[in-house]
């Protein structure tokens, strides 16, 4: 358990902080961009704000990167309920934007639930590090679950859909990676599907298939079996009902989580210009500072959520790609680094960081060109935002830190 | 020291590399598909096809009174503004426009900076076209590239009442006043926010929702025409509100209260309905519409009357003698005080170490209550107050609604001050204060401070025998207050005996609000208030009864003397004008919500 800065340094693998200094830089040439033409003050656009960013981000990225290891597991708990109360923080103030998502500290709005996503990662990863012998049961599914239910139930209060999405997947991957059986993860979700499949009788008919056949071939105890596929059937019949039953502003409530609510303009219209922009963009893309679609306001919130569009305008199906090949190799090798881990706790964390990681990166890019609907969720290291930056950088930070087995 | 050795099987490794090479290819499937494949498609959309989502204002809702009558209405003025994206030279153009049209080429440059929000926005350069400046811009549009000419519904008061302090106004949105809106969707720089009034308290009633209009729009922005894919989102207008508001008697007692500073108020005291609401002085009401002059404008700011201020709902005054129902209702509910009994008023009466006066320094001779309501004497208060404690007194001021707002509906509404035992120790000391404050808070003065909105309610609750509701300027379901005055029947109808006595015993102070129409009896109570600011304070509270039909009014000079020689005369004309107009005016309206 020596702590070494300098050994530290030298067996730091460079590629990955490379990597996300490109992904950076990108990212800032994009907003410069975007910050043409936004009027205004140049010290206030989305621009010079990111860039301002990047310096806490460095000094999060460093401060994660140093601590010893055995504190960030020894502190997982503690963090954890810190972050629960951040993430409830913000209900105390005001809404910014209709939200709750925000706490304002002289001036600068911080957003907690960014940190909260990977916080809640280490309270996972030590909760399943600490009880790995009874993986198999389906008790040491549901706690995790419970434990990730509390922040994200917070957060889709906010309302965010998308952070609370970004809290509650990792806990499948860590929990598939810790040894649950598919099957128990399987029963978990099979609810929630078949409350959203209700609504229309062939997405459903296919659903009950897809169950009766996971449950066929899972061969669990025939009486659990049976009741698991009709207690499904039956939450999935009953839900119009309960759902006729609830007053239209409860509806309403539980609508505006799927309903994208950026822009009054509608969220067709947004996809329409997204796709658009990237469409015309072509191989080498219209040149930086040339994207009509993004200088002509076309396209909707494109210094966050639709960064992607102005890149795929601008700079082209090349850049795109270079994008998504850096991402996917921070992601694969972080992947590489959980395997080779001859640390449990360690190794669920990293699991943990590469599925926020993943999650971001597929569910905003495959928003831009209306692969899913939208989300308001922010692309890694480029889109503009600066709690997302200093948050991610802290997440290379860790996984750096933790990552490099060689010394423990 | 980390337990848990880790052993991973490689299927599961295996696992999540295809979840995420199948993901990234996916992605770049996808975007294969749309850049390089559909390319073409969408280069075409792109430059020859742009569709442009643009707002359009939804018109404010109409203000109307109680009969139908629009008194704030909305009037389409013209306004000149530019796409800065689109301008070569925008001196030039400047220049130009001012040519033609006569405009000050300063005023348009410093619009200019105010409206500008980017490049790509209409900017406005000027608002209030006449024709002559739409024609000649129209006859010279191929000289003007980048400018267009659009409608924006002004407000506009058709009625000759002014009202202002009520109805508010709106203001246009700037770059300061929209940082600090929440739903900024809503707003756009120029556009109309209620500012002060009904308009600012029911903002989001008036306002309506903006809709949506697509334009195809070419490469530099230019509208091209319309566009068939996207249905447009129709701006939903505004709701209009309907007051209970009278704009003939409003009219009417605007016009008598011109000469004075005071208040005119007349109200349904079983419904809470306000029929008048005046405050003196007034203003125009479009004074904050279109652009102000500074000389206007300083004539307002100076105007000693401070015409700005709302005297209903937020001026602060003495209530003198109109309060003396307070200590009698209280004396006569503990069974403190025998009607019938009398004392003798010489004009004066010597407490503690100073002299109380009353207003006839002659003296009233034998009085007892009835008696000294009806003529307003002060020295019988002046000792039979002394039976109760500053406490009861006080808790039968809030069971009036003093102390507190009166739960109307405009945004600024004072709460005025009723001293209570904790208040006098707060303001004075613990040992500060003796008994003689009774003395002065019985007949309304001393640290007693009412706003006239309050006062009407009062008098609302002794005419209704404390069932009124909430005052209320927006005809709606009438209100309960929080609590409310419980007496016994017999103990109102005395007071209600009393205050009829005040309008027409010989002697009585409030002889001159009685209008003499057949059927209707008037009761009220005179105040002359005395004050730091010179004449004493003129009140009169009361109400007129016919058969089921009730109205109430609270009528305050400013600085008028005698409350039964300036107030009670505003208040005849007010009864007269009902009484004579009621058949038309409460029967029909008091039903319909």
């Amino acid at each position: 358990m020596f702590f070494n800065a300098n050994n530290k340094i030298s067996e730091l693998s460079y590629k990955i902080p490379a990597i996300v200094i490109i992904l950076t830089a990108i990212g800032l040439f994009s907003l410069y961009s975007v910050s043409q033409h936004q009027g205004g003050d140049f010290f206030h656009s989305a621009f010079s704000k990111q860039l301002i960013f990047v310096i806490p981000s460095i000094i999060g990225f460093l401060l994660i990167f140093f601590i010893p290891r055995h504190i960030i597991h020894n502190y997982s708990y503690v963090l954890y309920v810190f972050a629960v109360i951040g993430v409830a923080i913000p209900y105390l103030g005001s809404h910014i934007a209709g939200t709750y998502r925000w706490i304002n500290i002289g001036g600068i709005g911080f957003q907690p639930s960014e940190f909260a996503k990977w916080i809640l990662i280490l309270a996972l990863a030590r909760y399943l590090s600490d009880h790995n012998i009874e993986m198999r049961r389906i008790t040491s599914v549901v706690i995790p679950f419970g434990i990730a239910l509390i922040p994200t139930a917070i957060v889709l209060k906010q309302p965010d859909l998308g952070s609370a999405v970004i809290m509650i997947v990792p806990v499948m991957t860590m929990l598939y990676w810790a040894g649950s059986r598919p099957f128990h993860l399987f029963i978990l979700v099979a609810p929630l599907l078949s409350v959203l499949t209700a609504f229309h009788t062939i997405p459903f008919t296919i659903w009950a298939f897809i169950l009766a056949i996971v449950i066929f071939f899972s061969r669990p105890r025939l009486l659990f079996g049976v009741s698991l596929f009709f207690t499904n059937i039956f939450l999935g019949l009953l839900w119009p009902v309960i759902w006729n039953s609830l007053r239209s502003y409860q509806q309403n409530r539980i609508l505006t989580l799927f309903k994208p609510d950026l822009d009054p303009l509608g969220a067709a219209y947004q996809i329409i210009q997204s796709k658009t922009a990237i469409g015309s963009g072509g191989f080498i893309g219209k040149g930086w500072g040339m994207g009509t679609q993004t200088h002509l306001k076309f396209l909707p919130v494109q210094e966050s959520d639709f960064i992607l569009s102005v890149i795929g305008e601008e700079l082209g199906f090349i850049s795109i790609m270079v994008i998504f090949l850096c991402f996917a190799y921070i992601i694969l090798k972080i992947l590489k680094m959980a395997y080779d881990s001859n640390d449990r706790y360690f190794s669920l964390v990293l699991v943990g960081v590469s599925t926020i990681l993943l999650s971001h990166v597929f569910v905003n890019s495959a928003m831009t060109v209306g692969l899913i609907p939208v989300k308001g969720l922010p692309l890694p290291f480029i889109s503009a935002g600066g709690s997302f930056l200093v948050s991610c950088y802290m997440m290379i930070g860790l996984i750096l830190n933790i990552g490099d087995t060689s010394r423990s | 020291m980390l337990k848990a050795k880790n052993v991973i099987p490689k299927q599961r490794l295996i696992v999540f590399t295809i979840v995420v090479v199948i993901s990234f290819i996916t992605l770049i499937g996808r975007f294969f598909q749309i850049q390089v494949y559909q390319h073409n498609t969408y280069q075409t959309k792109a430059e020859a096809n742009r569709i442009k989502a643009v707002m359009r204002n939804a018109p404010r809702g109409l203000i109307i009174d109680r009969n139908g009558k629009i008194l704030v209405d909305n009037y389409p003025t013209y306004v000149l503004s530019c796409i800065p994206i689109e301008i070569e030279d925008k001196d030039a153009l400047i220049k130009l426009i001012s040519k033609l049209t006569g405009l000050d080429s300063l005023f348009l440059r410093q619009n200019y900076s105010k409206y500008y929000r980017n490049r790509f926005s209409p900017t406005r350069l000027a608002k209030d076209l006449s024709f002559q400046h739409i024609s000649v811009l129209e006859e010279h549009k191929s000289e003007l590239h980048g400018i267009q000419i659009t409608q924006f519904p002004e407000r506009y008061y058709p009625t000759q009442i002014s009202g202002t302090h009520f109805l508010g106004y709106v203001n246009e949105v700037n770059q300061n006043i929209r940082g600090k809106i929440s739903d900024k969707k809503q707003y756009e720089l120029g556009d109309l926010i209620g500012w002060h009034g009904l308009e600012k308290e029911y903002e989001s009633e008036l306002r309506g929702d903006k809709g949506v209009k697509y334009i195809e729009v070419d490469a530099f922005g230019r509208e091209v025409g319309n566009v068939d894919e996207y249905k447009d989102i129709p701006p939903n207008p505004g709701n209009n509100l309907k007051l209970t508001i009278d704009a003939k008697l409003q009219l009417l007692l605007e016009g008598l209260m011109s000469t004075y500073q005071g208040v005119a108020i007349v109200s349904n005291p079983k419904n809470g309905d306000i029929l008048s609401y005046v405050s003196s002085p007034s203003h125009a009401p479009d004074l904050f519409t279109g652009s102000v002059s500074s000389e206007t404008w300083s004539n307002i700011l100076n105007n000693p009357g401070r015409p700005l201020v709302d005297r209903v709902s937020s001026g602060l005054y003495p209530p003198g003698s109109t309060l003396k129902m307070i200590t009698a209702l209280s004396l006569l509910d503990k069974k403190l005080i025998d009607p019938k009994w009398a004392t003798t008023c010489t004009g004066s009466y010597f407490y503690g170490d100073r002299t109380f006066r009353c207003w006839n320094e002659n003296g009233h001779g034998e009085v007892d209550l009835r008696k000294a309501i009806a003529q307003s004497c002060n020295v019988y208060f002046y000792k039979v107050v002394q039976r109760l404690t500053l406490t009861e007194w006080s808790e039968t001021c809030k069971q009036f609604g003093f102390g507190k707002k009166t739960g109307i509906d405009l945004p600024m509404e004072k709460t005025g001050v009723i001293p209570t035992s904790d208040y006098m120790n707060a303001r004075y000391g613990r040992w500060g204060w003796s008994k003689g404050v009774m003395l002065n808070v019985a007949i309304g003065q001393g640290d007693v401070l009412v706003t006239p909105l309050q006062m009407l309610h009062y008098i609302n609750q002794i005419a209704t025998h404390g069932n009124a509701n909430l005052l209320h300027l927006v005809h709606k379901k009438p209100e309960e207050p929080s609590r409310r005055p419980v007496f016994s029947s017999k103990t109102w109808k005395r007071i209600e005996r009393y205050l009829t006595a005040v309008v027409y015993d010989n002697k009585g102070t409030g002889k001159a609000a009685n209008p003499n129409i057949k059927n209707v009896i008037i009761s009220g109570k005179t105040g002359t208030a005395e004050n730091p600011h010179g004449e004493p304070h003129a009140w009169f509270v009361g109400y007129g009864k016919k058969e089921n039909d009730i109205v109430s009014v609270a009528i305050l000079i400013e600085n008028g003397g005698h409350g039964g020689e300036t107030a009670a005369p505003i208040a005849r004309e007010a009864f007269r004008s009902h009484f004579n107009n009621s058949a038309l005016n409460i029967e029909t309206s008091n039903s319909d919500y």
